[in-house]
């Protein structure tokens, strides 16, 4: 006990402190003889997988928190900051859209300029990256930022906004579209505001709007309406454009008007050998058929589905009306106030300055894109009607006042003022509006006045008569100046002239009209987009609108037009072939027509048109030369020298086969010999043509080409011997089995006249008079005469000894020639079955063949042939019969060739011989034994 | 004999033997012949099963026989051109007639010519009419075929010209001939041409359905009736059959090759002029200007018989029979009115029997029969009823009636159950 109280005592000596001391130091303090420095971080650590940031290390969640933030300078960095690290990490887009999207929507409104501007710029970039399929979840917040940034009160904020519709429409027309109802109320209210009720001093023709003028914007009122218009005039544009397309409308504004048209039914198209192979299988008919296709014009019972879609609510007139009816009467406001504020200064009222035509160009503009809003053609009618009772006064007083404008030139000296003034347009993004031609407002000005004009009540021409002059004039001169236009131009002006055409009904109208766009057709050097536009527009013209109105289709410019087609298919050659297809695109339909004008001068360039040489017919593309075949089925006629052309066109490879076969069958149908054409007052080929024709494409060779073969000695040349007594000339591979197509067509033809017997002698006399008696010949013709004389022959019917020698000839040339053939499989079975079928059915001529064999005139080189010829006669089965009825003669042959021959060791041909020899005459012989027994 | 269902009515250009005679369908054996003058293509028609009216082959009249006295030619109509094509509308009330590029149309009951269309810009070269006569398709060498609402063109008043329903432009050589097919303004037709195709349309859209390319001219055309094959007659004597459907549905067919031989008709020298299947689609009948028309078998390709005639043929068809063919002592219901050569008889100066209307009271005419919405619905309705009595089956009744065979069922099952017992005691007594 006593130890451990000594023990604390120990434990807590009181430590004496003394004055003057130092105080020692304790035990536990601490040594501060040590320097630091601090540790600056100047980034912080982020984890591998935090994704890329832009170069001040920010992520894109940093970017999008920032954008929150108080200072306008931060959140501009951090706009900034987004398009840096988008533009160089693209997927990043895809993964944060909505959030991007939604945030950026966000600063529309923000009270900032350069944030505002970031942000469109910023969207811009966005825009470009991302396709309209992918937005369209998110546009309904766009677009409600944007209607939030339209309506705001802040006026840098709604000019701004239309940036951003800029931007939009550029790149997502189509969803932008479908958002028109509120868009469409805000762009009025851009310009104007509601009239009160209860003033009382708005007049019943004004609508609920009127315009506003604000004077503390840096743009004056007229640009500023310039550039709400000119967006209005893209959106409506848009709408147009991305409404879907209803059956059976053509858009027959612009360019569209005269290109082609689609179906809806995509037709099965299949030719008869895919099917017969098993190919092509066909299913016409969905649902077995029970069914009509949609397209079908009128329904059986009504249609239960109703197409729903918010853009229903703009097709029909009464909307379009409802909305035309307040906008209009602002568009005539700032009309008024354009043209008025012009002509204070000057007394020349149609001269306008270059701000106030943009902006009447601009009003233009929209008034036709009000009546394009309804696409069905009955609506269109109705919505016209409307126009025209509600506004026709008011357009002819203020429209047409000063038609036609022109601009005034603008002063030099005001330098400075214009100057100041393009800076200001180019801060309210107006420079693209305000350099309009002079020319574009006229053109569109005619546009909608005429579309005011009804069709064909007389009462009302008479009425329309004062402002229609005018228009009429202007069109008149602007085509017949002589000035080259602009395709844009020209399709507005042609547009208003089919317009005029149609609803005037008058002759003399249609006769002036069109002699102004025939001086336009026939300038020179017009450019090809140019050309096929007026070609199409008198083309539709004449095919479309030919049969209701009368006084077009007696028109003595379009018959002019008409009669010049062919002229100039001549004279266009082969130069562009899109365009010979645009002119025989018109030609074919006239000519199926049976139009005066245009047959009369087919006809007369006809030996042109169908030239061999360089006539369009081998000159042209597939497609064309088939329309040009098909045109000759109805010439009224086919003179000696047009049979002679198309007899070499079929004959010289430069068409096809089967475009040949049927050029020869048409002339076949059109000749009174075929039975086909039952009228016998007129004759399109006379008898005599039509056999020569035949004859020649049967020979393939001219007359004039067969003599100059006779002088000539080619390559191409064997020389005639005694076992070839014809000295044939070889054809080319190509040629010779083209003309063995074209062979069996005219065999076929020729197969089917009336009287055999007669064509046969026809065509006996004049294988007599024209080939008999050649000492070169082609062995394409001697093929087709070997061919087309059995097919042809009676039995009744005996040929002359003349044809028969030279086809014993003939016959003995092509076997000499067919040892000789190995190129070619096909050739030597044409080769074969021509001479085979000759032998075969023509009588006597076997005989004859065998006859000219003389084996003591050969030498010996030719005895080996002369072999192979007899074997390949004996070889085949179907011959056999006609061989024993000439058993003798051939038993004569033989035994002279094998006495002539005389060797002493037996050659291989020589042993052939023989055997084919005994194996027919034995066969024969047990033939005979057999009929014997029974 | 019992009198055939169907007949075959032809008439050649030669018009040496007869204009035009009946054959039977499976003999080919002559039963009847129409004397006087020839009938010239596609213009050979049967008027209500009273009349037969043949148009003379370049003059400009049409022939006309009561279908019982065939030896007697009945009347000349005269036309005011020459007729290239003739057609009666099923029902027997209008007859239509193409003359040179019009097409005058008459009402049969008071011969009045109600309207001459000039929509062509050429001879028009075949007439025909939907099996309901609401529609008619005409098609001419201008390349276009029309097709026309009857009612449209009967009703219009005169201010107005009639505007056919569609144009199909779409051939580019002059359109040889025309079918259409059943189920009237549902149809398909089928147009040929010389350009070498035959197309299949719509006539409710009026758009095409179907081109087939061939490497001949067509010159006839036609469908059997379920419309499963395409029979087209070429310029060079054969008949290709397109089939319709898709051949990939039928199993049985898989093994079967579709070589080229089995799909053409091979016979004829000449250019086959006219095509016409019989009601069952077994029978095809063909007739060509090699003077013969021929009777096919579908099915195996095979030619049953051929006739000679002594021209070229014109018309050849398989119609059915109609009633008064073979009574001699018949009579048409209604006389053949005077047709007239003017659109507005008043105005010529023509006042006999302007203010009379004909009436036909209905002595001999049936209930009338119903629409074909009508008749469609009603089948659906068939059907629905099947399906829903065969799978749903409908409250009481089918209770009822399950209770009673379940019933039957229990003592049929006591039945069996008594006959085993005695049997197997009657088996096993023995022992």
């Amino acid at each position: 006990m006593k130890s451990k109280k000594q023990k604390r005592q120990g434990d807590f000596q009181k430590v004496q402190l003394k004055v003057g001391k130092k105080k020692p130091k304790a035990d536990n303090a601490t040594n501060v003889n040590f320097k630091s420095k601090a540790i600056h971080l100047p980034e912080q650590l982020k984890h591998a997988d935090s994704g890329p940031t832009t170069n001040r290390q920010l992520d894109i969640k940093d970017l999008l928190s920032k954008l929150h933030h108080v200072n306008s300078n931060i959140k501009q960095g951090a706009l900034v900051g987004l398009r840096e690290l988008l533009s160089g990490q693209p997927t990043l887009i895809e993964l944060h859209a909505s959030a991007v999207l939604s945030e950026v929507a966000a600063l529309f409104t923000d009270k900032d300029g350069s944030v505002r501007a970031a942000a469109v710029r910023l969207l811009r970039f966005i825009a470009q990256c991302i396709p309209p399929e992918r937005v369209a979840p998110f546009f309904p917040l766009l677009s409600a930022h944007l209607t939030c940034a339209m309506t705001h009160i802040s006026e840098a904020i709604q000019e701004d906004a239309l940036r951003v519709l800029d931007v939009l429409l550029e790149h997502y027309p189509g969803l932008l579209s479908q958002r028109h109802t509120v868009l469409l109320t805000n762009f009025l209210e851009l310009i104007s505001q509601k009239r009160k009720s209860g003033t009382g001093q708005d007049k019943a023709g004004k609508g609920a709007f009127s315009l506003t003028i604000s004077t503390n914007r840096k743009v004056t009122a007229q640009q500023w309406r310039l550039t709400v218009l000119l967006r209005l005039g893209s959106f409506l544009q848009a709408v147009v454009e991305e409404r879907p397309l209803e059956e059976g409308v053509i858009s027959r504004i612009g360019l569209g008007m005269w290109a082609g048209e689609k179906g809806s039914v995509t037709p099965v198209d299949v030719s008869w050998e895919e099917h017969a192979f098993g190919k092509g299988k066909i299913q016409v008919f969905e649902n077995s058929g029970a069914v009509p296709s949609p397209h079908s014009a009128y329904r059986l019972r009504p249609d239960s589905k109703a197409g729903g879609g918010m853009n229903k609510e703009l097709c029909s007139a009464e909307t379009v009306q409802g909305f035309a009816g307040t906008l209009v009467p602002l568009l005539l406001e700032i009309w008024v106030e354009a043209a008025g504020g012009d002509s204070v200064q000057t007394d020349s009222d149609h001269l306008l300055s270059a701000e106030a035509m943009a902006l009447m160009f601009q009003i233009l503009t929209i008034l036709q894109l009000l009546r394009r809003l309804t696409p069905q053609r009955d609506q269109q009618d109705i919505l016209d009607a409307w126009f025209r009772n509600s506004y026709l006064t008011d357009f002819k007083h203020h429209f047409m006042k000063n038609f036609p404008y022109g601009l005034r030139e603008v002063a030099r000296h005001k330098k400075k003022a214009d100057g100041k003034r393009i800076r200001q347009q180019v801060a309210a993004g107006t420079v693209a509006g305000t350099n309009v031609e002079p020319l574009a407002l006229n053109v569109t000005l005619c546009q909608v006045m005429v579309t005011l004009s009804l069709r064909g009540q007389d009462h009302i021409e008479a009425e329309d008569a004062d402002w229609l002059g005018p228009i009429r004039v202007f069109i008149r001169e602007t085509l017949s100046n002589g000035g080259k236009l602009s395709l844009k131009h020209l399709a507005a002006l042609l547009e208003v002239v089919w317009r005029m055409i149609v609803t005037q009904r008058s002759r003399v109208v249609t006769d002036d009209l069109l002699q102004a766009v025939f001086v336009q057709y026939q300038q020179r050097n017009l450019a090809v987009s140019v050309r096929t536009l007026l070609l199409r527009f008198f083309s539709r013209l004449y095919i479309q609108e030919q049969q209701n109105h009368p006084h077009i289709a007696r028109s003595r410019i379009l018959a002019c037009w008409l009669a010049s087609l062919p002229v100039q298919l001549v004279q266009l050659g082969s130069r562009n072939p899109q365009l010979s297809a645009q002119l025989l695109e018109t030609i074919h339909p006239a000519a199926a027509r049976g139009n005066k004008d245009l047959l009369q001068s087919l006809q007369k360039n006809a030996c042109s048109i169908y030239d061999p040489q360089e006539g369009c017919v081998v000159v042209l593309p597939v497609e064309s030369q088939k329309r040009l075949v098909q045109i000759l089925h109805f010439l009224p006629a086919f003179p000696a020298e047009l049979l002679a052309c198309l007899s070499q066109v079929c004959n010289t490879g430069r068409v096809s086969a089967s475009l040949a076969t049927m050029l020869i069958r048409s002339v076949h149908l059109r000749s009174p010999l075929s039975g086909c054409s039952s009228s016998l007052q007129d004759v399109p080929v006379k008898d005599v043509d039509y056999l020569s024709f035949f004859f020649t494409t049967l020979t393939g060779f001219s007359s004039e080409m067969l003599r100059a073969l006779q002088d000539t000695d080619e390559d191409g040349l064997l020389p005639s011997s005694t076992l070839s007594p014809l000295s044939v000339f070889a054809t080319t591979l190509e040629q010779f089995l083209h003309h063995w197509d074209i062979v069996e067509e005219v065999c076929h033809c020729l197969n089917t006249l009336g009287s055999r017997a007669q064509c046969f002698d026809v065509i006996q006399n004049a294988i007599n008079k024209n080939l008999c008696g050649l000492v070169v010949v082609p062995d394409c013709v001697c093929a087709a005469i070997l061919r087309c004389v059995p097919r042809l022959l009676d039995v009744n019917f005996l040929p002359s000894d003349t044809l028969l020698h030279f086809l014993s000839d003939c016959c003995l040339s092509m076997l000499n020639l067919l040892l000789q053939l190995e190129q070619s499989a096909r050739k030597r079975d044409a080769v074969w079955e021509a001479c085979f079928a000759a032998l075969s059915t023509v009588p006597r001529l076997l005989r004859l063949v065998l006859q000219s064999f003389h084996v003591f005139d050969l030498c010996e080189e030719e005895l080996p042939v002369l072999a192979q010829i007899l074997s390949l006669l004996l070889q085949h089965t179907q011959l056999r019969n006609h061989m024993m009825a000439n058993a003798s003669l051939l038993q004569h042959i033989i035994q002279d060739l094998t006495h002539f021959y005389g060797g002493e060791t037996r050659e291989q041909w020589l042993t052939d011989l023989l055997y084919c020899y005994s194996v027919t005459l034995s066969g024969h012989r047990t033939n005979m034994g057999m009929r014997d027994i029974y | 004999m019992s009198a055939p269902v169907e007949v075959v009515l032809s008439a050649d250009s030669a018009g040496q033997l007869f204009n035009c005679a009946v054959f039977d369908p499976h003999s080919g054996s002559e039963f009847l012949s129409y004397r006087g003058g020839n009938t010239s293509s596609r213009s050979l028609t049967v008027l209500n099963g009273e009349y037969i009216l043949g148009a003379q082959l370049g003059k400009n009249f049409i022939n006309v026989w009561e279908i019982q006295r065939k030896d007697q030619l009945q009347q000349k109509i005269v036309c005011p051109g020459i007729v290239t094509c003739l057609s009666a509308s099923p029902d027997g009330l209008y007859v239509l007639a193409g003359i040179a590029e019009a097409i005058y149309l008459w009402e049969m009951s008071t011969g009045n010519l109600l309207a001459i269309l000039s929509r062509h810009y050429q001879d028009v070269s075949c007439i025909r009419f939907t099996d309901d006569s609401s529609h008619f398709v005409s098609g001419g060498k201008d390349n276009l075929a029309l097709i026309w609402n009857l009612s449209s063109v009967v009703q219009l008043d005169s201010s107005r010209t009639p505007e056919p329903r569609h144009i199909l432009s779409r051939h580019s050589l002059p359109i040889t001939d025309i079918h259409c097919g059943l189920m009237g303004p549902q149809a398909r037709v089928a147009t040929a041409s010389l350009d070498q195709t035959v197309k299949v349309w719509e006539i409710s859209s009026g758009e095409m359905l179907l081109s087939v390319l061939f490497d001949v001219g067509i010159m006839s055309v036609t469908l059997d009736p379920c419309e499963y094959f395409l029979f087209c007659g070429g310029s060079d004597g054969n008949i290709f059959q397109v089939s319709l459907c898709s051949t990939s549905l039928s199993r049985d067919k898989t093994f079967q090759t579709d070589s080229d031989g089995n799909q053409v008709f091979k016979g004829h020298r000449n250019l086959v002029t006219c095509l016409s299947v019989s009601m069952d689609g077994t029978l095809l009948l063909s007739g060509s200007n090699d003077e013969t028309v021929r009777m096919w078998d579908v099915q195996s390709k095979q030619c049953i018989w051929s006739i000679n005639h002594k021209g070229p043929v014109t018309n050849a068809a398989i119609i059915p029979a109609p009633a008064n063919m073979f009574l001699a002592d018949s009579h048409p219901a209604v006389p053949l009115p005077r047709f007239s050569r003017h659109l507005n008889p008043s105005e010529q100066g023509d006042t006999t029997g302007s203010g009379g209307v004909c009436l036909r009271l209905g002595a001999n005419t049936q209930v009338p029969e119903g629409t074909y919405l009508e008749k469609a619905d009603e089948l659906y309705s068939l059907m629905c009823a099947v399906t829903d009595k065969s799978v749903f089956g409908d409250g009481e009744n089918t209770k009822v009636r399950v209770s009673e065979l379940e019933e039957e069922v229990k003592t049929l099952k006591k039945i069996n159950k008594d006959l085993y017992e005695f049997s197997t005691q009657l088996l096993t007594k023995p022992n």
